[in-house]
């Protein structure tokens, strides 16, 4: 594996060791600092503008879904999340991955369908697979929830203290998957945090027509697990609040359900017309509900850093992406005769 | 060597039982999962005495979520696991057949083959007067489907080895166990009756030459087996000798085997307990006429379950199933007609 980081604190991104790390139980020791997470989330947003110039060029093709507007989701996670915790993520996946440590060279390579990609570019966007940093995706919305439930279960047969993420949005909450995760989790008390990223929309539905009851966090309490909401766009609201997820779940309490209220910028898929949406309502949301902006305001509020060193973070983590995007394009795709191979690890003779 | 089987008279329920449990002596990693696999032993018996030698952790039993625990299993597996599930009927497999076509089948390959999927789903199919929605076979839809090895035994011998060699494999396998096989007696099998005493497997995607003939070629799997058994003892009085291969997968297909014999007879008839179109039947046939050519075939022929549900009364599922009498049938019609 490459050594992209992500502009994490090196601790974060180790390899995963041994399952038991009393020391590193409460996953704050190491907290990132706000300038961190900035750091991380200005290179979630440079990492999904990298992607989205694949389209136009016809490099890749509109089935690529991009999180642009939801980064204090994913880089809230830093800190409490553990390189030896699994995590199991949703067609919207990029940023997950960047938190999650997962090198972005080969993440864009197999974004791109190239031969260095995770796959060489036989999963493609919402199929990245890294064994090694614990990450994995499913492209079918609600799925990545059983998946999760899996892996908390193999922590216990393990008798590990690590723990498993499952992601999913606002309109994977109405699948029976996440229900069904929901209570075995709670009958077996798994170590499993469900994170949902409430956009607000299921592609063009909105959350509210759809979902009954009075929201997705309380859906927690139906199975008597711990649920709270949060502001996504709020990155500090959401540390604190997965932080104390994560101690639920690692405590040995059974599942959390964390929604994570956030907006997504662009239509569900490049090419999506958004027309569901009103410009004045996309005008607003990221004016007033940019999680970079609202980072940004406050760290310069707080003092502790100036506009100089602010530019110098965001431009070293676009830099840094732009490179990797060059190197992408200079590689080739897979040979051809790549498509024949791994269908089974067994083949009779 | 009579070993487990022959002085206890134990049913083929038993033998999986105990077939899994010597694999879960053998590999620690093996997690069962299922619905009333625990306490209860099995609807069909076939995990009993599991629950209390391994305890709830490694055998357990789940609520009725199919979704949820096909797709634990893909987790458990990436997780280092060896997960081994049981879906009751193959017929609920619709409830989850996203994470087994989607994850289980193709994990794999979407992976650069970098995760392993070693996943094995028993369930019960066939028809034992059971109506539409629990008598279905589905091993050709199944096996439409890239990324899965679908596994259908038909004797004592064979639920033991394919099941050993399903579990060991690094690969998805689906192994479909007929529902009328599971209360009788390992003895009373017309082979496979001779059952090894030490753990063993028989490889996937072998067919077995069950008996020998040069007249026709019938192949078949599962419990078609022994009714083409008894039906080739029949036309040997009537001086037609047939083949009878028993497939035991539809994935890996040993169409080689097929071949083989339809060379030497040049007939070839497939009996399956499975619906007629796009499926079983027509893939062997087509896969043998494209490996002869059609002057060395001089006839093939179907025997299959219509393209309709299964009916409830007995007496109507009798007319649309393969039995003995069609099997006769079919096999004289094709060698009569040149």
């Amino acid at each position: 594996m490459m050594g992209d980081t992500a502009g994490l604190p090196p601790e974060h991104t180790q390899d995963a060791g041994p399952a038991c790390r009393p020391e590193r139980a409460t996953g704050m020791s190491n907290a990132p600092t706000l300038l961190d997470r900035y750091r991380l989330m200005v290179t979630m947003r440079a990492f999904e503008e990298a992607c989205a110039q694949g389209i136009p060029t016809g490099e890749l093709r509109g089935e690529l879904h991009l999180a642009d507007g939801q980064e204090a989701v994913a880089a809230g996670m830093a800190g409490a999340l553990r390189s030896d915790d699994w995590m199991v993520s949703t067609h919207r996946c990029h940023q997950h991955a960047i938190v999650k440590g997962v090198p972005l060279e080969e993440m864009m390579a197999e974004i791109y369908e190239r031969v260095t990609g995770l796959s060489r570019g036989k999963g493609g966007h919402v199929h990245l697979f890294d064994m090694e940093h614990r990450f994995s995706v499913t492209g079918i919305v609600g799925s990545s929830l059983p998946v999760a439930l899996g892996h908390a279960y193999a922590c216990r047969l393990d008798n590990s203290d690590s723990i498993a993420i499952g992601i999913t949005g606002d309109g994977g909450t109405n699948t029976g998957q996440f229900h069904e995760t929901m209570n075995m989790a709670a009958i077996w008390r798994l170590p499993l945090v469900i994170l949902v990223e409430n956009n607000h929309y299921a592609i063009s539905v909105p959350a509210e027509e759809v979902i009954a009851g009075r929201g997705i966090a309380e859906r927690a309490e139906a199975y008597g697990a711990w649920g709270r909401r949060v502001d996504g766009t709020d990155v500090d609201e959401v540390a604190v609040a997965f932080a104390q997820a994560v101690g639920h779940a690692r405590g040995g309490n059974g599942p959390a359900l964390l929604e994570a209220v956030c907006f997504r910028f662009r239509g569900h898929y490049e090419g999506d017309i958004d027309h569901y949406r009103k410009t004045v309502v996309k005008r607003r949301m990221r004016e007033e509900g940019d999680p970079l902006t609202i980072v940004r305001r406050r760290l310069l509020e707080r003092g502790e850093v100036d506009e100089t060193e602010i530019a110098e973070v965001e431009s070293e983590a676009r830099g840094r992406v732009r490179d990797i995007l060059q190197k992408v394009r200079e590689t080739p795709g897979p040979d051809a005769v790549e498509a024949f191979r791994d269908v089974f690890a067994e083949v009779p003779a | 060597m009579s070993g487990n089987g022959a002085g206890r008279q134990q049913n083929i329920s038993q033998l999986i039982a105990e077939t899994i449990g010597m694999e879960m002596e053998r590999d620690p990693g093996i997690v069962f999962l299922g619905e009333d696999i625990g306490y209860s032993g099995g609807t069909f018996g076939a995990s009993r005495d599991l629950f209390r030698r391994f305890g709830e952790w490694r055998v357990r039993d789940t609520p009725i979520s199919e979704m949820g625990f096909a797709g634990m299993a893909v987790g458990l597996a990436m997780s280092g696991w060896r997960p081994l599930v049981e879906i009751m009927f193959v017929d609920f497999i619709g409830v989850c057949l996203e994470p087994v076509y989607n994850a289980i089948a193709k994990n794999r390959y979407m992976s650069g083959g970098r995760v392993a999927m070693p996943v094995t789903i028993r369930a019960a199919g066939g028809c034992i007067g059971v109506a539409a929605q629990h008598s279905q076979t589905l091993w050709g839809m199944l096996a439409h489907l890239p990324g899965l090895k679908v596994v259908a035994p038909s004797n004592p011998h064979d639920y033991r080895g394919l099941l050993a060699a399903s579990i060991e494999s690094e690969d998805p396998v689906i192994v479909i166990e007929h529902k009328d096989a599971y209360l009788r007696k390992t003895t009373e099998f017309p082979l496979g009756t001779e059952i090894p005493s030490g753990r063993y497997t028989v490889p996937l995607g072998k067919a077995n030459v069950v008996r020998r003939g040069g007249d026709l070629t019938l192949a078949t799997l599962s419990t078609m087996v022994e009714k083409s058994l008894a039906a080739a003892e029949v036309l040997q009085t009537d001086g037609i000798g047939v083949e009878v291969i028993d497939l035991r997968s539809v994935v890996p297909l040993d169409d080689a085997t097929v071949t083989d014999s339809v060379a030497r007879t040049g007939r070839l008839l497939v009996v399956d307990e499975d619906y007629l179109s796009f499926g079983l039947s027509g893939e062997l046939v087509a896969r043998v006429v494209e490996n002869l050519g059609p002057t060395v075939v001089k006839g093939v022929s179907r025997l299959a379950n219509p393209d309709l549900p299964i009916p409830a009364a007995l007496s109507l599922e009798r007319e649309v199933i393969p039995n003995e009498d069609r099997i006769l049938s079919a096999a004289r019609t094709i060698v009569a007609s040149g």
